[in-house]
């Protein structure tokens, strides 16, 4: 069915786009839940939280989600109630809306994983279906525009002033007209689908707006595209051009008329200023980050190419040719290349902030779970981190959150008893420094590690500073869980905690502890890291990997198929695909084989485009793709040719990230390797 | 006023380092070869999440190598910025030096430390080499090793 087919590929949008609205409609729920705590109303957060809800559910239903159209549904309608009211929305109400958020945004998990999104789960709608009936509505308090809000609610975000005045003041016989079309597989095969029926009715008069609308439609369908246009076209013909029943046609008055239908205003819309078209044109535009990284690709084939040109003038200068200017525009073509990269890696810079959005979310949570009194202060300001270090910092985060929360800060009682506020107060502070690293802190004021009590669970002599008690703590798998949380109360998952910091990203952990006064954890990590796609082999006894995209084949090289050329110092021949392609042994390159190792045909090649030639490394066997953190090597005793870099795979050992291209080029016997090593 | 100073073993001859210079002592379980980089250096080791080089003292100062033992350490040495370890056969002392008790080293050493040694020093019995650092880690470019 080509519906189907189509949905698929709306999905990943329709995934990224669900995701920003939970995010914003998580802050506004926040945001009203803090008023309803102190009894205010919140108007523009539950008018917010409305928005999102109401998109999200027009955005499944064009997807086809029934169980988040109808949990979203439910939520917009008690939302609905709380906006007639003022902005007013009981204490009470939020626990389900948040419970309504997390199954959606559970499903939407689901869907990203490529399953089917789960049934709704029994009692939600009920819960939230409660809201509306007992949230007392004062009406005293509610305001003339809250009526808007329902009226507009199909219309109105979409709907511009202008559009509006091009729907009712039509030029001479035109109305304003709303045509229905339902879209169904049936419709769709017969080409009838909301392009073309767009299209015709484009054709007949000013198409001024379409708007898909959820809710069940006649003739079984869940969703209805809303065409308001601007014509001088019969409704009988109209009705023809949307493809006949179950399309309908109706006309729009300015005067009230009886326009019934799902969501759709039953009025003409008055409509108010909108802030949410200042939002959709705040200049911010959303990329998928690969592609940035091919940009990225792309700057790197330009900086090889560059090099090549260097080269070539180095050639000319040396056969005495003028080169000055060549070599002045070609040093202005380096600075060049240097500030792009700056610039593409500024575009993949996301705001700590912005990351760290969920976190008063995970507090909230632990304060009902825990029953602790907490308070989270964000102190980020406008720092700002790489994505792919922003995505791997967070879990870091959250654990370290979630553990203050969870063991180090007391209960209120104990903590009235220690003669502190009863409110404990975790601390995340960020600021990035200007050597390229951001320094990131955790700060509770709790009970602070007792390294005794850290000591004798681990069976082990009292640490004697805080680098051995944290050493210590994230021993794999060590846990102050059951009887020492109470006096300990930290550790659970420290070794993840520092395998992302230190081993993955490169970075520094240290902790700082008083008994009694609180805990702080310093977190230092690189504002940007390199991740590449990489194939890792085996050669010579020793662990390698290669960017993936350098690699144009790889192949199985049969012994009995390769032609050694005499005097071609361990270079030879192999067949691939009718092309007989240099096979260089990866082991004598490095230097690393011992005598036979270089007799030997190595099984396996990874096929390089160099300078134009194929080449194969014979390499011993390949050990599978995975992605790798690129850590540059920075030394000047260990910057060379041919490689790129280390990464950790792992095992606490460095891994070299090779660069075959060059590693052939500087090593090739005769081809000026001792010049461009000594660059 | 004395200082601080790490002592370390290579060859049965006992060098220092100040402690101010010295970041931490790792043991040592291997490293990472690293094709083209200079001879004396063993390669590359991750010490608490950074990758850094590790110079082979015992290749650096032209000595016979050595099976490494439960007792072979990475003195891992803070260099402006750059960081750097240097493998030695142990590592398991701090003395503290006065700097004034520092002497140049006699004709014989200069010599046979290839500039390596920049003072000598007195304790009690023994006689400690106060290593000239930035220079057996060598700042010069990979290739320009040994040329110098």
């Amino acid at each position: 069915m080509t519906a189907s087919v189509d949905l698929a590929d709306f999905l990943p949008a329709y995934l990224a786009e669900v995701e920003e609205l939970l995010d914003s409609a998580h802050r506004q729920l926040m945001a009203v839940e803090a008023s309803a705590r102190r009894g205010a109303a919140h108007p523009k957060s539950v008018r917010e939280l409305f928005r999102a809800l109401h998109t999200i559910k027009g955005l499944s239903a064009m997807v086809d989600v029934e169980p988040i159209v109808s949990i979203s549904h439910w939520m917009e309608t008690s939302l609905r109630q709380a906006d007639q009211a003022g902005g007013r929305l009981p204490e009470s109400s939020v626990e389900p809306l948040m419970e309504g958020l997390r199954a959606v945004e559970q499903r939407m998990r689901q869907l990203a994983a490529g399953k089917d999104a789960s049934p709704v789960p029994p009692g939600l709608l009920e819960r939230l279906e409660a809201l509306g009936v007992s949230s007392p509505v004062v009406a005293s308090t509610a305001r003339p525009s809250a009526l808007l809000l329902d009226e507009t609610l199909a219309l109105a975000p979409r709907l511009t002033p202008t559009e509006r005045e091009q729907l009712t003041s039509g030029a001479g016989h035109r109305r304003p007209v709303r045509v229905d079309f339902i879209p169904g597989a049936e419709r769709a095969a017969r080409g009838i689908t909301i392009n073309s029926v767009r299209e015709r009715l484009a054709a007949l008069g000013e198409l001024v707006k379409v708007v898909p609308v959820a809710g069940p439609a006649p003739g079984g369908g869940s969703l209805t595209f809303v065409l308001l246009l601007s014509t001088d076209a019969s409704d009988a013909v109209l009705k023809e051009a949307a493809g006949g029943e179950p399309a309908q046609v109706r006309a729009l008055s300015t005067a009230p008329s009886a326009v019934d239908g799902p969501s759709v205003p039953e009025r003409e819309p008055e409509l108010e200023e909108e802030p949410e078209e200042g939002r959709r044109s705040s200049g911010t535009l959303r990329v998928e980050v690969s592609r940035l990284d091919e940009a990225l690709e792309r700057l790197a084939a330009l900086v090889v190419n560059r090099s090549r040109l260097q080269r070539a003038v180095v050639d000319l200068t040396a056969v005495g040719a003028p080169t000055r200017e060549l070599r002045a525009i070609l040093q202005e073509n380096g600075r060049q290349l240097r500030d792009m990269r700056a610039a593409i890696l500024r575009l993949r810079m996301v705001r700590v902030g912005d990351v760290l959005e969920r976190l008063p979310l995970l507090v909230r949570g632990l304060r009902r779970t825990t029953g602790k009194a907490v308070r989270l202060e964000l102190e980020v300001g406008d720092a700002e981190l790489d994505k792919a270090v922003a995505d791997r910092m967070l879990p870091a985060l959250v654990h370290l959150v979630r553990n203050a929360v969870d063991h180090a800060l007391e209960s209120p009682e104990e903590r009235r008893a220690a003669g502190k506020p009863p409110e404990g107060r975790v601390r995340l502070g960020c600021h990035a420094n200007s050597s390229g690293w951001v320094d990131i802190t955790v700060a509770d004021d709790g009970r602070g590690v007792d390294a005794g009590a850290v000591a004798r669970r681990a069976g082990v002599p009292v640490p004697r500073g805080p680098d051995d008690l944290l050493e210590l703590l994230c021993r794999p798998g060590f846990s102050t869980r059951e009887e020492v949380t109470s006096t300990s109360g930290r550790g659970m998952g420290m070794d993840i905690v520092r395998r992302i910091v230190v081993d993955q990203l490169g970075g520094e952990l240290r902790l700082e502890t008083r008994v009694g006064e609180g805990t702080t954890f310093h977190l230092r990590v690189p504002l940007t890291i390199t991740l590449l796609d990489a194939i890792i082999f085996e050669c010579a006894g020793l662990r390698y990997a290669v960017a993936v995209g350098s690699v144009e084949e790889l192949i199985e090289v049969e012994a009995a198929r390769v032609v050694r050329p005499a005097g071609a110092h361990g270079v030879a021949l192999v067949e691939r695909r009718g092309q007989s392609v240099t096979l260089v042994s990866l082991a004598r390159l490095l230097g690393s084989a011992s005598a036979q190792a270089v007799d030997a045909t190595p099984p396996r090649g990874l096929v390089v485009r160099q300078r134009g030639e194929l080449v194969a490394f014979g390499v011993d066997r390949l050990l599978g793709q995975q992605e790798i953190v690129l850590r540059p090597l920075e030394d000047p005793l260990v910057r060379v040719p041919g490689v790129a870099g280390a990464t950790d795979l792992g095992d606490g050992q460095p891994t070299l990230v090779l660069d075959l291209n060059a590693l052939g080029a500087a090593r090739r016997p005769g081809s000026g390797g001792r010049e461009e090593r000594a660059t | 006023m004395s200082v601080l100073h790490v002592v370390f073993k290579v060859d049965g001859a006992e060098y220092v380092l100040p402690a101010s210079d010295v970041l931490q002592m790792e043991s040592f379980s291997g490293a990472t070869p690293v094709p083209g980089a200079p001879a004396h250096v063993a390669g590359l080791v991750q010490v608490r999440g950074r990758v850094i080089p590790v110079v082979d003292a015992r290749r650096r100062f032209g000595l016979p190598a050595l099976e490494r033992s439960l007792d072979t350490r990475v003195v891992v040495g803070q260099l402006g910025t750059r960081t750097v370890g240097l493998l030695v056969d142990s590592a398991r002392e701090v003395l503290k030096l006065d700097p004034a008790k520092f002497q140049p080293p006699p004709p014989l050493v200069v010599e046979g430390s290839r500039g390596f040694v920049k003072a000598v020093a007195q304790v009690g019995p023994r006689l400690v080499m106060l290593i000239d650092f930035p220079r057996v880690i060598g700042e010069e470019a990979p290739d320009g090793d040994g040329k110098r």
